[in-house]
């Protein structure tokens, strides 16, 4: 069977000065074709990294990387012909010239030429619902317009393959909600096209993946259906705890038996600090609320909750996804 | 038409309309580029004329200037963009597309000739009607054989010093400055290169911008035609596919080490 992309004990190694980083540390990834397939991860985790190789943009330490049963060392022009890369954030393109003429430009890349090239700008403006902007210059547009037309430029080829590089990063909830929207249709609608999305917004990976995997410091420490992957903390017991007050570091609870991970969030406006517990067992949380109101802490509600894929990252690395 | 070329020629099209569209858009550009240059080689020419230098002075100079824009584009212009192009985050975006990366050169090669062309041009207009500059018009055909011909290497040139940014980015700028004065100082720009010593005369000749220029003037000043300059025309063609053997190897080469260390796409260097 050829995977849409199949890493095996893919490394990379970067040299910084005498110090060395591993930024993928042998990672093995099988994607089919026709899955959105989520890599979640923290900033820093290598997901870009990983792009990176699969886009032909960067070699590989160690490791074998196939797109779509192209070799991404030996085979790169292959795989350019069927890959497309959005990023988050991503300016790229030409300020003085407007969306439609930095669309064509792309459009020439991929062979299109005069003609075809103008008609396939058209096409994905449409698509995009992109006609408000489409004559303005690149450098007059806002952060979600640019988006927009970063997902166009991406689409310009017809990828089979498209990585979205944290597509929805810094974007407002609207625009944010239309690109997902967007990347939904686009494989319901085409079901040969595969889309690996990284992303460290867990709820994007939930609503878009059909599996996803956890990336933490170069390594895939897990991976499966958000279902699998809840189902690591099914036996765990979640816990939502607010106090008054802006706690610090916690450790006379972390030292509690029981007590699996937690994490917390002050909130300086409000003075209420948000603690989410993973516990093995229920009657711990006594015990819990017991040692905050020892430390004078007035505890204004303790919630039991569904285990979300922030806990599995919790439970898996002892820390949260998103600081 | 093979797939390989159709992209490179459509990459190179592309390319160029992008310079020539975004670097006109603006009418305050153009000015710019236009009248700038214009003072260098005014004064250079008014120093000419006080010292009561011969009248073929005077479009020697001219065609110098001209020729020099050429140069600028090709070292600041072309080796240069691919450092913005990194920087913009344009490069990354051109790499994981299946054009090659000669392509993205090609044009920006072509776009800048384009806009480079009505610097010169206005340059010798200027020379013509302000500064009575004569030129012999019989000899025109030679003259655009040598110009063709030197912008072909003087390009290739710069397929290579882009190579250099691919890989170095900012200290990429150290060898176009090297490349900078010392070229102008001995390719002749606003003098013969017959008041150098022989030793650097011979230096000077192995210059593809010294060898086009000196023919560019002799066709166009001294009237001589293309079997006066025989001599230049050879030594041009061989330099060019040498220089465009040698660009395209080291841009494979410096695209592959960029892409192993991890420089291709790193920005802020």
């Amino acid at each position: 069977m050829t995977y849409a992309v199949e890493t095996i004990d893919l490394t990379r190694v970067f040299k910084r000065g005498k110090s060395t980083i591993k930024a993928l540390d042998n990672v093995n990834i099988s994607i089919r074709k026709g899955e959105i397939f989520g890599l979640l991860g923290p900033n820093g985790a290598g997901k870009t990294t990983l792009i990176r190789i699969l886009a032909t943009l960067l070699l590989p330490t160690s490791g074998e990387a196939y797109v779509n049963g192209y070799d991404v060392i030996k085979e790169p022009d292959k795989v350019r012909e069927i890959i497309n890369i959005v990023s988050g954030g991503e300016r790229a393109g030409y300020g003085i010239l407007t969306v439609r003429e930095n669309l064509w430009y792309y459009s020439q890349l991929y062979g299109y030429g005069w003609r075809e090239g103008w008609k396939k700008v058209d096409e994905l403006i449409n698509l995009l619902d992109m006609k408000d902007f489409a004559n303005v210059r690149l450098n007059r547009l806002s952060t979600g317009m640019i988006q927009k037309y970063n997902l166009a430029r991406g689409l310009i080829n017809d990828p089979k393959i498209l990585f979205l590089d944290e597509p929805t990063l810094g974007l407002d909830v609207e625009v944010a909600r239309y690109i997902r929207k967007i990347i939904k249709n686009l494989v319901r609608e085409n079901p040969d096209k595969t889309i690996l999305l990284t992303t460290h917004y867990m709820a994007e990976a939930e609503q878009l993946c059909d599996r996803i995997a956890i990336i933490h410091k170069g390594r895939i420490i897990a991976e499966g259906t958000s279902d699998d992957l809840k189902h690591m903390v099914s036996k765990e017991k979640i816990f939502k705890v607010e106090v008054r007050g802006i706690v610090g570091a916690l450790d006379y609870i972390r030292k509690i038996n029981g007590v699996k991970a937690l994490t917390y969030k002050g909130d300086i406006v409000t003075g209420v600090t948000s603690i989410r517990l993973v516990l093995s067992d229920n009657d711990l949380i006594s015990k819990i609320v017991e040692a905050l109101n020892e430390k004078r802490f007035k505890v204004l509600s303790v919630v039991k909750v569904e285990p979300t894929l922030e806990d599995v990252f919790l439970k898996l690395v002892g820390a949260r996804l998103v600081e | 038409m093979n797939r390989k070329f159709k992209l490179l020629f459509l990459a190179a099209f592309g390319r160029a309309y992008i310079r020539i569209v975004g670097g006109n858009r603006e009418l305050s550009w153009i000015l710019w580029e236009i009248i700038l240059p214009l003072l260098m080689v005014t004064s250079v020419v008014y120093a000419y004329q006080s010292l009561g230098a011969p009248g073929e002075y005077i479009g020697f100079v001219i065609l110098g200037g001209a020729m020099m824009s050429y140069w600028f584009n090709v070292l600041w212009g072309m080796g240069s963009s691919l450092y913005w192009e990194k920087e913009r985050g344009n490069l990354e975006v051109f790499m994981i597309t299946p054009a090659p990366l000669e392509g993205l050169l090609l044009g920006m090669a072509l776009g800048g000739m384009f806009n480079t062309t009505l610097r010169a041009s206005s340059m010798i207009i200027v020379g013509v009607l302000f500064f009575r500059a004569k030129f012999v018009f019989e000899t025109l055909p030679t003259a655009f054989l040598i110009f063709f011909l030197t912008l072909l290497a003087l390009y290739s040139l710069g397929m290579a010093m882009a190579s250099l940014y691919l890989m170095y980015s900012r200290s990429g700028w150290r060898a176009s400055e090297l490349l900078s004065e010392p070229i102008m100082f001995l390719s002749g720009l606003y003098y013969p290169i017959t008041v150098f010593p022989m030793i650097l005369q011979i230096i000077a000749s192995i210059l593809p911008l010294t060898i086009g220029l000196d023919g560019i003037r002799r066709s166009l000043i001294l009237g001589e035609n293309v079997l006066d300059l025989t001599w230049h025309v050879f030594l041009l063609s061989a330099m060019i596919p040498i220089l465009m053997v040698i660009a395209v190897k080291l841009l494979r080469y410096m695209e592959y080490k960029a892409k192993r260390e991890g420089r291709l796409i790193l920005r802020w260097m």
